[in-house]
């Protein structure tokens, strides 16, 4: 019922530059216990994971299905997302917003969302209700109930949901607008939540060939982690998913590559924002890639916390910017790593840019200190640490390695030790690889018809 | 068991409501996965076990500030939260914004440490440190990894109570929200939610904006910003939650070590207002061009601290929260006008009220409006039905396992009755005092609370195309006013126009 969008965030502050002269602690952080697992496969493809966690009497189950936006063909945008709607539309045995109600009447909590490379719903319910959760979920893997009149309506929802999300918010249209420029052929060129036009053109008969070419147990994987037992569950989910056919034919993987940029571009374009806003965005490489980890690096030392470097200069020193970040999107295919800044009033968008750019080239042009990259290893520490205390997030770490690190589950911990291992040399590497001036897209986006500072033509400022 | 309002946190996961739409569908249902797959039944759950309030211990310092424990060993973590009684509310008379720029400063600077070298100090450890400052309450966060608690400790106590508040960071922090300001008044969702919040609340310090307006926090000085953190910054006012990995007798200790020798002061005794009686408004900022309209109806209700509290709450929830949404059954499920629906129960310290939410295509404003407006009818004229009141229960008291499932959801449940003053043991007796509400309750609490023939209602959008379909739906008295002339202080609305207040000096 959502997708996910890559956020924005406006109101993180994040800045850099460690303090030369004090004493510091530079001791290894403390590692985090490792997730128990049991990994296995149906005989119909579907691929199993089972994590005991019996803290609280609660289960969470999540199916991910290996398709998302960017198995999306052009004309059929926001495809993926708008059937992640319509399988709450019911099943053979399930009536149309029964999953949904029925969860919640036993206290549970659902939902599910779509990204560029998976979609994926989920559940926590008390324990006991392990059974039910399986037999809804196996219920709309095989028979998925498809309708005319049904599709129809969720279509508007999914319209009113890209009018709120997109349309009518401030900045609302910064992720596919960056997209849109950085990409000519793959896919990530097109947002999650598809074009108008796209979802208007989009018929039943393209719903149910989606279904019986995606929704099929050898392109899904399912993620138990709570307070169960392994072998009834796994008999129980047996039970359940058992039955549910093979595919009739192989998921199709013909995605087009996105071909190597050239040269730099910049561009400046029109929206109806309240102050200008700056991007430069490099393309990147993929996640499970190991130049993937001194990127993830190289996020934290730009845009973790208020000592780190982008924050610090253009926010707190310089007062240029009213937010800013650099990050890399790191997912399936290679993507983008990119800086955005909010213009502060008074300030322009060629010195926003020009103070993004220098960040990105002091990455390129010198080793960062060993105090950041300690700094840099104990956030990445913490966030393994708070990112692993819900059963839903024990999940989401099991799902995303199977899924998306080509089945291999060890690194859901093993990539702590990665990480750990990762030196200034390494982020140097990368940033002199990526952060080149012709990989570079450098876009200016000014408040439609004001001047400059965001301001209405004419008039004075807001004070 | 909403934690305290803090308008700078919180996602709150949007999860669809019940509704059987019982449609026939007979179309896909002929392929041979269908026919092969057998017709079956729900599942009859497993042996449930009980689930009972985890353990938590609470302390009370010698200068008055309370300290809860929540111990827990699986990740090697420890988070802090620090809560001082006193938020947007308690700014003085013309000083809007005043609590919202005191606690952006707290962490920019002390009178030992610059910004820059708490940020590191934090930063460095792998932490994560955070300030801000709600209707009722501003709060002081940290999260490290256990052996960097002491750390962490200190540094809290060192903000909460030695922050420099230099000239500097004051006009840098205000310039920051100056600027947020900016984007805020354009972002319909924000601006529907301080039009109804006014609405609702009048001039009772909730219907002013917490982080103020341009020009409130442009007058604001290094002055009020001391004063506020010397009047209400002290152990007596405060609440600190300790949670993680380490035992109660570690989290007191430290608590003792690093807070203890904080000096007790009398804080101010200040005397609220009333919120006016609910009154027939409706505002329309005009947005031209808005795809979409966003609405927000409501009136005032109840403060947390109130017998009607957990009825009008089950009431509010079959109207639009978890468990059993009618507007979302009616405005998303029956109708696809809108994406999200939904109702929500805002029961502060000092006051409370009901809010309705959604947002629609600007051409079903009209409609929208009005089949929201007839919920809040429905459970006035009817009783709610037997199992639509068993469904919020079912899914309240389903749903608490899932609520106490991380040492911090444990340890905000515990703030949270700390914060408004309850007796801890309803902590314990929160499903048995649910499921003793009745039909019949949550029909007097809707007779008492929800006014619909009074209920204020903030529109953002085009006026333009939402004008004409008001009238339509009976709607015929509602003010314009263009977005950019908007202002929140005034009491029609518009800048230039005479601001009103009865708050506090």
């Amino acid at each position: 019922m959502i997708f996910r969008t890559r956020r924005l965030l406006l109101t993180a502050p994040a800045l850099a530059l460690a303090l030369a002269g004090l004493p510091w602690p530079l001791s290894a952080a403390v590692r985090p216990p490792k997730i128990p697992y049991q990994l296995t496969k149906l005989p119909n493809g579907l691929t199993v994971i089972l994590s005991e966690d019996h803290s609280t009497p609660i289960v969470h189950l999540s199916v991910w299905y290996h398709v998302g936006s960017k198995d999306e063909p052009k004309g059929r945008t926001g495809f993926a997302h708008l059937f992640e709607h319509m399988m709450f539309k019911g099943s053979k045995n399930v009536e149309p917003e029964q999953h949904t109600s029925t969860i919640s009447s036993i206290g549970g909590q659902v939902n599910a969302y779509t990204t560029e490379d998976t979609t994926v719903f989920w559940q926590t319910v008390p324990a006991q209700y392990l059974p039910l959760v399986l037999w809804l979920e196996a219920d709309r893997m095989a028979t998925l109930r498809i309708d005319e009149a049904t599709f129809k309506s969720e279509r508007e929802v999914v319209k009113e949901e890209r009018r709120m999300r997109i349309e009518s918010q401030p900045y609302g249209r910064l992720q596919e607008i960056i997209y849109d420029q950085a990409f000519t052929v793959h896919p990530y060129k097109h947002p999650i939540i598809g074009s108008m036009a796209d979802l208007e053109a989009a018929s039943v008969a393209d719903v149910r060939d989606f279904y019986e070419t995606y929704y099929v147990p050898e392109n899904a994987t399912l993620c138990l982690v709570g307070d169960f037992d392994a072998a009834q569950a796994l008999e129980l989910i047996t039970r359940h998913f058992g039955p549910v056919p093979r595919a009739p034919r192989a998921v199709p993987r013909n995605i087009p590559r996105e071909p190597p940029q050239t040269k730099e571009r910049r561009l400046t374009i029109e929206e109806d924002w309240p102050l200008p806003a700056v991007v430069v965005a490099h393309h990147i490489t993929y996640d499970g890639d190991p130049d993937a980890y001194p990127l993830h690096i190289a996020s934290k030392i730009l845009s973790d916390g208020q000592s780190s470097r982008i924050y610090r200069k253009l926010v707190y020193e310089d007062r240029i910017a009213l937010a800013a970040f650099g990050q890399g999107h790191i997912i399936e295919h290679p993507n983008l790593f990119y800086a955005v800044a909010i213009v502060q009033p008074g300030r322009t968008p060629a010195e926003v840019a020009a103070a993004l750019i220098a960040e990105l080239d002091r990455l390129r042009d010198e080793p960062i200190s060993a105090r950041e990259l300690q700094r840099a290893k104990n956030q990445f520490a913490r966030d393994y640490i708070i990112g692993r205390e819900s059963v839903q997030e024990k999940a989401l770490h099991l799902s995303h390695a199977v899924v998306l690190h080509n089945g291999d589950i060890t690194t859901a911990d093993g990539e702590f030790d990665i990480f750990q291992g990762v030196t200034a040399a390494d982020v140097q590497r990368v940033a002199r690889t990526f952060f080149t001036p012709e990989n570079r897209l450098v876009l200016t986006i000014l408040p439609r018809g004001r001047g400059p500072g965001g301001v209405p033509g004419g008039q004075g400022g807001a004070q | 068991m909403k934690p305290p309002r803090l308008r700078a946190a919180g996602v709150v996961p949007l999860v669809l409501a019940a509704c059987a739409l019982a449609s026939a569908s007979l179309a896909a249902q002929d392929s041979a996965r269908w026919k092969a797959w057998p017709g079956s039944r729900p599942p009859r759950p497993l042996p449930a076990s009980d689930m009972r309030f985890p353990p938590y211990e609470v302390r009370t310092l010698a200068n008055g500030l309370r300290v809860i424990a929540v111990s827990q060993n699986e990740q090697p973590a420890v988070t802090l939260r620090l809560l001082v009684r006193a938020g947007s509310a308690q700014d003085p008379k013309g000083k809007a914004g005043l609590a919202t720029l005191t606690a952006s400063l707290l962490d920019q600077g002390t009178t030992t440490r610059t910004a820059e070298q708490i940020a590191d100090t934090i930063d460095v450890v792998g932490g994560a440190l955070g300030t801000g400052a709600g209707s009722d309450l501003s709060f002081i966060s940290a999260v490290v990894m256990k052996d960097s608690f002491d750390l962490a400790l200190d540094l809290l106590s060192e903000v909460a109570r030695h922050p420099a508040f230099k000239d500097e960071e004051i006009a840098r922090q205000r310039e920051q929200l100056v600027s947020a300001m900016k984007v805020s008044a354009e972002d319909p969702d924000f601006l529907a939610g301080a039009v109804i919040d006014r609405l609702i609340y009048g001039f009772h310090p909730y219907g002013v904006p917490g982080s103020g307006t341009p020009e409130s926090v442009a007058g604001l000085t290094r002055g009020d910003v001391a004063r506020f953190h010397r009047d209400w910054f002290v152990p007596n006012n405060a609440i600190l939650a300790i949670v993680g990995d380490l035992s109660p007798q570690e989290a007191f200790a430290g608590a003792e070590r690093a807070l203890g020798g904080w000096e007790r002061r009398d804080v101010p005794v200040l005397a609220f207002p009333e919120p006016p009686p609910a009154t027939r408004r409706v505002v329309v900022v005009d947005k031209p061009g808005a795809v979409q309209t966003e609405i927000r109806i409501g009136n005032v209700a109840i403060p947390r601290k109130h017998p009607d509290y957990l009825a009008l709450d089950l009431a509010v929830r079959i109207l639009g929260g978890e468990g059993s949404n009618r507007l979302q059954r009616v405005l998303r499920s029956e109708r696809s006008l809108t994406y999200g629906a939904a109702a929500d129960l805002q029961a502060l310290k000092q006051a409370g009220g009901v809010v309705a939410e959604t947002d629609t295509r600007s051409q079903a404003t009209g409609e929208a409006l009005r089949l929201a407006v007839e919920e809040f009818w429905k459970p006035i004229r009817e009783p709610v039905g037997e199992w639509e009141l068993a469904n919020a229960k079912a899914y309240i008291t389903g749903n608490y396992p899932l609520t106490l499932e991380t040492p911090d959801q444990i340890a905000l449940q515990v703030l949270n009755a700390t914060f408004f003053e309850l007796d801890l043991k309803e902590l314990e007796t929160f499903r048995g005092r649910v499921n003793a509400i009745t039909v019949d309750d949550v029909q007097r609490v809707s007779r008492l609370y929800l006014q619909p023939s009074r209920l204020s209602v903030a529109l953002v959008g085009d006026a333009g195309v939402i004008s004409a379909q008001l009238r339509a739906v009976g709607f015929d008295a509602f003010e314009v006013v263009p977005i950019d002339q908007l202002d929140l202080l005034a009491v029609n609305f518009r800048r230039g126009s005479p601001q009103a207040s009865n708050r506090q000096p």
